[in-house]
């Protein structure tokens, strides 16, 4: 898989000869390889024209853009192998189909338990004693079966996502105290860092999503529409404990990043520069990790299982092979 | 009229029939290659376009023979690479696919046969291996692509796609992924 390239600086960014060029507002001027880019994030101010998006479409390069205190604004998605009619005609067919809908939604519930689980269960058997939070997960992933709708489903996984994040407090040191998962805006550190950390895992699966021709609007469990890119939080809610959760707690144990790295508004407060850099450099680093991949025989990197997540949910839906979702297994 | 390859001529001869059946070069390889990748196809299972390989035969059939592979002669169903002293040329990147790539051009000459009424003998191609071997039509060629028609029938038109087995080229394949995750 290929990189993805974050912009911070506000500037501009254009076609040059046959690579991409990024000019800062300060004059510095920087080269992006085409070639190994996976997706440019810009988080700044940046201008580009429509003769730079002809280029990154024919080297299917998406851009994702981030906007005031972080929000994701929107993507710009290559065209091309990105449509397939009876792609989206069999993603609505299993949505309508309220016993497929269900069965998806479970599935992508108990991926998300599990991977909060491996997490509790690694810290538990270092020096903190989380043993109740695993017997309320393993409680809420008994329940996954006996649920009759997608309403009493969003119940189960708000409980063990609650119970879930009373481990953040027991692991994080006092100057990062936690007092439950609360957003828009983030009103203190961990806050800021796990909505930072969760809108890279949703840009990423957005991404991945868009490079099978699923259409990121239909989903599951999350309702459809009910965000822009519902499959995209079907599929993040997944890879959060693994890609920012256990991110967030290194980078705060080892003091990597600290209170300085953050800046406090009213009610509010949001990773600086400094921090987010730090963040998304361990970030991306995170993502080119590569692990075994039990059936493919290889090494894949933590990326490319996003795609293969949505290679799964497209197979389940073209061929009616069943899916189990992505449950960390190293 | 339910026999596959009767439908498959009449379709290509034209017929207004209620069930016209088509068959490509493209599906005929594929049925010796994989059925489950032809079923793939059938179904425009599209995959990560990237893939080597992929672009691989791509490159081959574009430069391989320059300028005159824009004679790649359209026919109904079926379209050839070149006709060279009036044979059929089919060209592939390397021999490793053989049998598939020679039922292809069978495909080729049993359709220009039996549905154009031409008699044509054919060529397979290996330019970067400058490797070349004569294909005609015989009896049991004839009757191996009839049955292959009937055998892509069938695997096309099934409502899920046979199961994954192992194949010594399956790394290569832009659907190895969606295979076995």
């Amino acid at each position: 898989m290929d990189k993805n390239y974050h912009i911070f600086s506000d500037g501009r960014i254009e076609r040059s000869e046959d690579t991409i060029r990024l000019e800062t507002a300060d004059g510095e001027k920087k080269h992006i390889p085409v070639e190994h880019a996976e997706a440019i994030y810009l988080h700044g101010q940046i201008d580009y024209n429509t003769r730079l998006m002809s280029f990154l479409n024919d080297h299917g390069v998406a851009v994702h853009v981030f906007g005031w205190n972080d929000r994701y604004a929107g993507s710009l998605m290559p065209e091309r192998g990105q449509t397939s009619g009876r792609t989206v005609v069999e993603q609505v067919r299993a949505y309508d189909d309220p016993e497929q809908r269900q069965s998806l939604a479970a599935s992508f519930v108990r991926g998300s338990i599990h991977n909060m689980r491996t997490n509790v269960t690694y810290y538990d058997s270092r020096e903190y004693k989380l043993g109740g939070v695993i017997e309320d997960l393993d409680d809420a992933t008994a329940r996954i079966g006996d649920t009759a709708d997608i309403s009493e489903l969003m119940g189960v996984e708000a409980t063990a996502r609650r119970a879930y994040y009373r481990t953040f407090e027991a692991v994080l040191p006092n100057s990062f105290a936690f007092d439950g998962r609360e957003y828009n805006p983030p009103p203190n550190p961990v806050n800021a860092l796990i909505s930072f950390g969760n809108s890279m895992v949703y840009a990423n699966c957005v991404s991945a999503i868009r490079a099978t021709a699923l259409d990121p609007t239909i989903s599951y469990l999350h309702e459809p529409g009910e965000r822009r890119y519902s499959l995209s939080l079907d599929i993040a809610d997944l890879f959060k404990p693994v890609l920012t959760d256990r991110l967030l707690f290194r980078l705060v144990n080892r003091k990597q990043i600290s209170r300085d790295d953050f800046r406090d508004e009213v009610g509010s407060c949001l990773l600086n520069e400094e921090g987010r850099t730090t963040f998304l450099k361990e970030f991306e680093q995170t993502l080119e990790r590569t692990v075994e991949h039990p059936t493919l025989n290889r090494k894949v990197s933590y990326q490319y299982l996003l795609r293969l997540e949505a290679y799964k949910l497209k197979k389940h839906l073209l061929t009616g092979e069943s899916y189990d979702s992505f449950k960390r297994w190293w | 009229m339910s026999d596959p390859v009767s439908r498959l001529v009449a379709t290509a001869q034209g017929d207004a029939i209620d069930d016209p059946f088509r068959v490509t070069g493209v599906m005929m390889q594929y049925y010796y290659v994989c059925e489950r990748e032809l079923w793939f196809e059938s179904r425009n299972v599209e995959i990560d376009r990237e893939n080597a390989s992929v672009a691989r035969g791509a490159r081959v059939d574009e430069s391989s023979y320059g300028e005159r592979s824009q004679e790649n002669l359209r026919l109904g169903m079926i379209a050839l690479d070149l006709l060279e002293d009036g044979r059929v040329v089919e060209v592939k990147p390397s021999s490793t696919l053989t049998e598939p790539a020679r039922m292809q051009l069978s495909y080729y000459l049993w359709y220009l046969d039996r549905v154009l009424g031409v008699e044509r003998e054919g060529v397979l191609a290996h330019p970067t291996e400058r490797r070349r071997e004569d294909v005609s039509l015989d009896d049991d060629r004839r009757d191996k692509v009839e049955s292959a028609i009937r055998g892509i029938h069938a695997v096309v038109t099934a409502d899920s796609p046979p199961e994954a087995t192992e194949k010594p080229y399956c790394e290569s394949c832009a659907y190895h992924d969606f295979c076995w995750i």
